[in-house]
């Protein structure tokens, strides 16, 4: 529809007419697909983020090395192809780290009901890929069950009865809590009985190990201790995703499904901006909200107030509180990442 | 340098012409090597949902045959080590071979990862200088190192030596073996940082041990020379190019102990991680037995255990190793035992369950099979073309002649001499 | 007992009211979408367009819940008196109206006005605890009530003469927009951690001497049934929003139910 009313414009207003021109002659319409040759021509409709790419932000380079200049440029960039593509106004924010924050997270285990709302919020903020031929969520949400006191439950013959004395045949199979989390849990009302939840995403670990392998450094640790990713500069080689040990990190295998009229318009580069194909992202800590000083989307969301977001450098802020007061861990903490994501209870 | 090109001309056209045999294993070639442009094609239009992969099970067929290919790279050594280091006379003559071999298969490798990634149009990202070459942080810009740098020293020291028997001048020993002797350590390096750039994830517990690289190593050398007694069989059998029994004999051993190591090794990792049977095997537990009805492995596991296992006890008998007749197929088992140990069987039971917990399987796509299998047969192509110019050299059927009428002259005048 | 009998023709009349009212406030224009934001039913929004093409909220097209605030201080009221101590009291906190969402029919309002006002009908003379005879059916959960553990019963908490009120200790009213003020009567370690940030929820600015609109107790917790069944978690259970899609290659997950059976 908007794009209809695009063309018309174009042909009524001359003005209009001239920068469209002015533009092709600047930077060549340039797709994903011209760059495997003629053959490309053949390609099946272009997919529709990448299709007015230019030459100029193939060819930017890391936005970390980029001059103001030069990010404003590709800022401009952005925000012109975003808002023609959704068809509305679109914004790509730049804001740096803040001086004196350092964000962390405190997420209350006990409290967590297990209702994914978190999950979605995330989605509904973040412009991730939805639908059903990719659905890209950030947090994912485990169900840990319990149980497994009766009787019934005892494990009797099999292995421990023919090979264990120790073991005597009458051990209790998972005793207490099970091992393994579920993750396509699905219940008619949480919480359940027997369970309890554990939601996770991206830790922003201080010695982030996805930081480190990553071949072109296009993700790294800002100031204010948020891993983030330079979309345009992502070869797509997914050592993150391998090294990653909270399984946070996530990558758009096709073309992302993002739906023009979900679509968030207030972005950041770093953040939320609608991504291309090819390339990883993961949670930012809603960087385009807490870099203005907002809560993220998922704190927000959490209709327990189980999540909590705080400077770790102010005494006085919650998750500092929490740290004081409570009881916390984080997880895999053997590995030495020292995640900013803590864990606590009550 | 109109030597030189010469040279690229003859040698090319060397490895152009041969009989019916030729042409069709050319055409089959060929062949799947437009399904791979077409699989290529697709992946790069659709982006890499048109594989199998996906957030749980990231890495794939494609860098599991990336990795058993950095072995049979590495292993063009085993020509070449005992060539120049045990001075072992008849490896000597067809070390060129070898590292014909060890080219063709980086180029595999090359291709392989290209296929990986989810964005090749910006490989020259990680170009130093125009890009940003995170070294030496990452791994995988000392692989990309490593590789490269192979490539080059059996580019400039097979072609070298070829290029010198060529124009008839004698090899600068100094500068030629110093090459050999860099690649030798070389080789081994491009499979010891591969092993590096997995088993150096904590978050994946199957890989995250320090036998990898040892286990690299003894499996590349078991089915690089496999693969190696298998091209240069057919290298004797269809050239008039000759090898002596002896190179056989000796490649067959190096199999039979390196097989004997790796499966050793497979052996204690195996004991190590299901002993106590913690959570951090339950990758190798989904491999050997699935997990939950979740089984696409189980039944690739066991076959490579009993290919390798079997033509391990079957080497060890020396009657049956010297069996020329018998060797190839044995090696191919070898070969095949290990591809599938060393690939899939690696790569995949190391990304399931994920870090979280989750377990999903992964079944490769037509696309992946196009891609793979036209990877494969570029690396044939590349292989036949380079040993049929490089045999060609050796043999002196190509050589360097000042013109072709005057060597013609020539050869009438000594005619008449004689 | 001569006054209830004056009394009955006003309370049928107040009965009427209340009834008609509910008629009228039951029926929600099709058009506008309800969500909740934690307690479903009792903490809801309208969604509405705020700017073209921008709604003030975000819905869950599954559960309706709340997803996301395009304001977050969208029909906020200062929180008022609450004694804040924290080092963050200077900061501009709000919270929303709990009248409006409790007395949504406005039964509570029509009621204490026309025969609730302290007159018609005389409140006990002293506190000791007896069933409710009146009204079982408007008061949801008041025949069960599970707080206090039998210890405690309306008037601790509810205002005998004034019912759109509460009411501490000294018999001051307390309004139900901050009902922290009563429940921290007891709860006074929640209260302090709630006031601390780190119990509850609030959503706004997370930095120093940003706004915030503050979560009181009784969006997310009933206090006429605190427990919460057998789960015992203190928070009504809600419809979860749905599973992830199953990854490329899986048919179920029926290999994570069965887990810790075949180790």
């Amino acid at each position: 529809m908007s794009k209809q009313n695009n063309k018309q414009n174009n042909k009524n207003s001359p003005a209009e007419d001239v920068t469209r021109r002015d533009f092709l002659r600047k930077a060549g319409t340039y797709s994903a697909a011209s760059l495997t040759g003629a053959a490309m021509l053949l390609a099946p409709k272009p997919a529709r983020a990448t299709k007015n790419v230019t030459w100029a932000e193939h060819f930017q380079k890391n936005y970390r090395l980029m001059t103001d200049e030069e990010k404003k440029e590709a800022i401009d960039r952005l925000v012109k192809r975003y808002s023609e593509e959704f068809g509305k106004k679109v914004s790509v924010d730049d804001a740096p780290a803040m001086d004196g924050v350092l964000f962390g997270y405190a997420l209350n285990i006990q409290k967590c009901i297990g209702c994914r709302r978190c999950v979605k919020a995330c989605v509904a903020e973040n412009n991730q890929s939805r639908g059903d031929k990719q659905q890209i969520e950030w947090i994912r949400v485990m169900r840990l069950e319990k149980g497994k006191f009766s009787e019934g439950d005892r494990d009797d013959g099999g292995y421990p009865q023919d090979f264990g004395i120790q073991v005597g045949g009458n051990a209790y199979k998972p005793a207490g809590v099970v091992l393994e989390g579920q993750h396509y849990y699905e219940a008619d009302k949480v919480p359940e009985k027997d369970a309890f939840y554990l939601p996770m995403q991206c830790m922003q670990c201080e010695k982030p190990p996805c930081v480190k392998v990553c071949p072109v450094r296009t993700t790294y640790r800002d100031p204010d201790g948020i891993v983030v990713i330079d979309y345009n500069w992502c070869i797509g080689c997914r050592m993150c995703i391998g090294a990653c040990p909270y399984w946070a990190r996530r990558f758009n295998w096709g073309e992302p499904d993002l739906p023009a009229a979900d679509m968030n318009p207030d972005t950041h580069y770093l953040g939320n901006r609608p991504r291309m194909k090819g390339v990883v992202e993961k949670c930012t800590f809603c960087i385009q909200r807490t870099r203005k000083g907002r809560w993220t989307g998922c704190v927000e969301v959490c209709p327990v107030g189980a999540r909590k977001l705080g400077n770790l450098l102010d005494p006085e802020s919650d998750v500092r509180k929490i740290l004081a007061t409570k009881k916390v861990f984080r997880l895999r903490a053997d590995l030495n990442t020292y995640p900013k994501f803590f864990y606590f209870m009550d | 340098m109109k030597r030189f090109f010469q040279f690229v001309f003859d040698f090319l056209r060397a490895g152009f012409s041969g009989g019916v045999i030729f042409w069709g294993w050319m055409l089959l070639l060929a062949f799947f090597i437009m399904l791979w442009g077409y699989g290529e094609y697709v992946q790069l239009t659709n982006g890499m949902i048109v594989t199998g992969l996906n957030d749980q099970v990231s890495w794939g067929f494609y860098l599991a045959n990336f990795v058993f290919m950095v072995g049979v790279a590495a292993a063009a050594v085993t020509v070449v080590f005992p060539a120049y280091v045990y001075k072992h006379k008849e490896l000597h003559k067809i070390v060129v071979l070898g590292e014909m071999l060890a080219i063709a298969a980086v180029i595999m490798c090359l291709l392989f990862v290209t296929a990986h990634m989810g964005r090749p149009d910006r490989l020259w990202h990680i170009f130093p200088v125009i890009g940003i070459f995170n070294w030496p942080h990452a791994m995988l810009t000392w692989d990309v190192l490593v590789l490269t740098g192979y490539l080059a020293l059996n580019i400039i020291g097979g072609f070298y030596y070829l290029y010198k028997k060529y124009t008839g001048k004698p090899v600068n020993k100094l500068f030629y073996l110093s090459i050999v002797y860099i690649a030798i350590v070389w080789a081994l390096s491009i499979h010891t940082v591969t092993a590096f750039l997995i088993n150096t994830m904590p978050a994946r517990p199957m890989w995250f041990h320090s036998m990898m690289p040892i286990k690299f190593i003894t499996t590349a050398f078991a089915a690089g020379p496999s693969l190696i007694i298998i091209v240069f069989l057919l290298v004797r059998k269809f050239t008039p190019m000759q090898i002596a029994d002896e190179a056989f004999h000796l490649l067959s051993q190096i199999v039979v102990w390196c097989l004997g190591i790796a499966l050793f090794l497979t052996l204690s990792e195996i004991v190590t991680e299901l002993y106590p049977s913690t959570e951090h095997s339950l990758g190798l537990q989904y491999l050997m037995f699935g997990h939950h009805g979740l089984d696409a492995l189980v039944p690739f596991f066991w076959t490579a255990m009993a290919l390798m296992i079997g033509s391990f006890i079957l080497l060890l008998i020396p009657r049956v190793r010297k069996n020329l007749l018998l060797l190839p197929f044995i090696c191919l088992a070898v070969f095949v035992g290990i591809y599938i140990e060393k690939g899939m069987a690696l790569m995949i039971p190391g990304v399931i369950p994920t870090p979280i917990g989750e377990f999903a399987e992964y079944f490769p796509t037509h696309i992946e099979f196009m891609i793979v299998g036209g990877v494969w047969a570029i690396g044939f192509f590349v292989l036949t073309v380079l040993i049929k110019g490089a045999v060609g050299v050796l043999l002196g059927d190509v050589r360097y002649k000042e013109q072709a009428s005057h060597t013609v002259q020539g050869e009438q005048a000594n005619a008449v001499a004689t | 007992m001569i006054s209830y009998r004056i009394l009955a023709p006003v309370m049928s009349l107040c009965m009427l009211t209340a009834a008609s009212t509910t008629t009228v406030f039951g029926e929600t224009d099709e058009e506008s979408k309800e969500c909740f934001e934690s307690r479903k039913d009792l903490t809801q929004v309208q969604q509405r367009e705020i700017e073209p093409g921008v709604t003030n909220i975000k819905c869950s097209p599954t559960t309706g819940g709340v997803l996301f605030w395009s304001d977050p201080f969208d029909g906020t009221i200062p929180m008022g008196d609450m004694p804040v101590e924290a080092d963050y009291s200077h900061e501009e906190a709000v919270v929303k109206p709990r009248e409006p969402q409790i007395d949504r029919n406005k039964l509570l309002t029509i009621c204490s006005m026309a025969c609730h006002n302290g007159e018609y009908v005389p409140w006990p003379e002293n506190k000791l605890a007896r069933p409710l005879t009146m009204h079982q059916d408007i008061v949801p959960d008041a025949m069960q009530l599970k707080h206090g553990k039998q210890a405690i019963w309306c008037l601790d908490c509810h205002h005998a003469a004034t019912r759109t009120k509460l009411i501490d200790n000294y018999g001051n009213e307390i309004s139900f927009n901050q009902p922290q003020i009563l429940c921290g009567k007891c709860h006074g370690q929640v209260y302090r951690s709630w006031r601390d940030g780190i119990h509850g929820k609030r959503i706004g600015m997370w930095n120093k001497g940003g706004k915030k609109r503050w979560w009181v107790c009784t969006e997310c917790h009933n206090p006429h049934d605190v427990q919460q069944g057998e789960r015992n978690s203190g928070f009504a259970q809600l419809d979860p929003e749905p599973a992830p899609i199953l990854p490329k290659g899986m048919i179920n997950a029926n290999h994570e139910r069965g887990h810790g059976e075949d180790h």
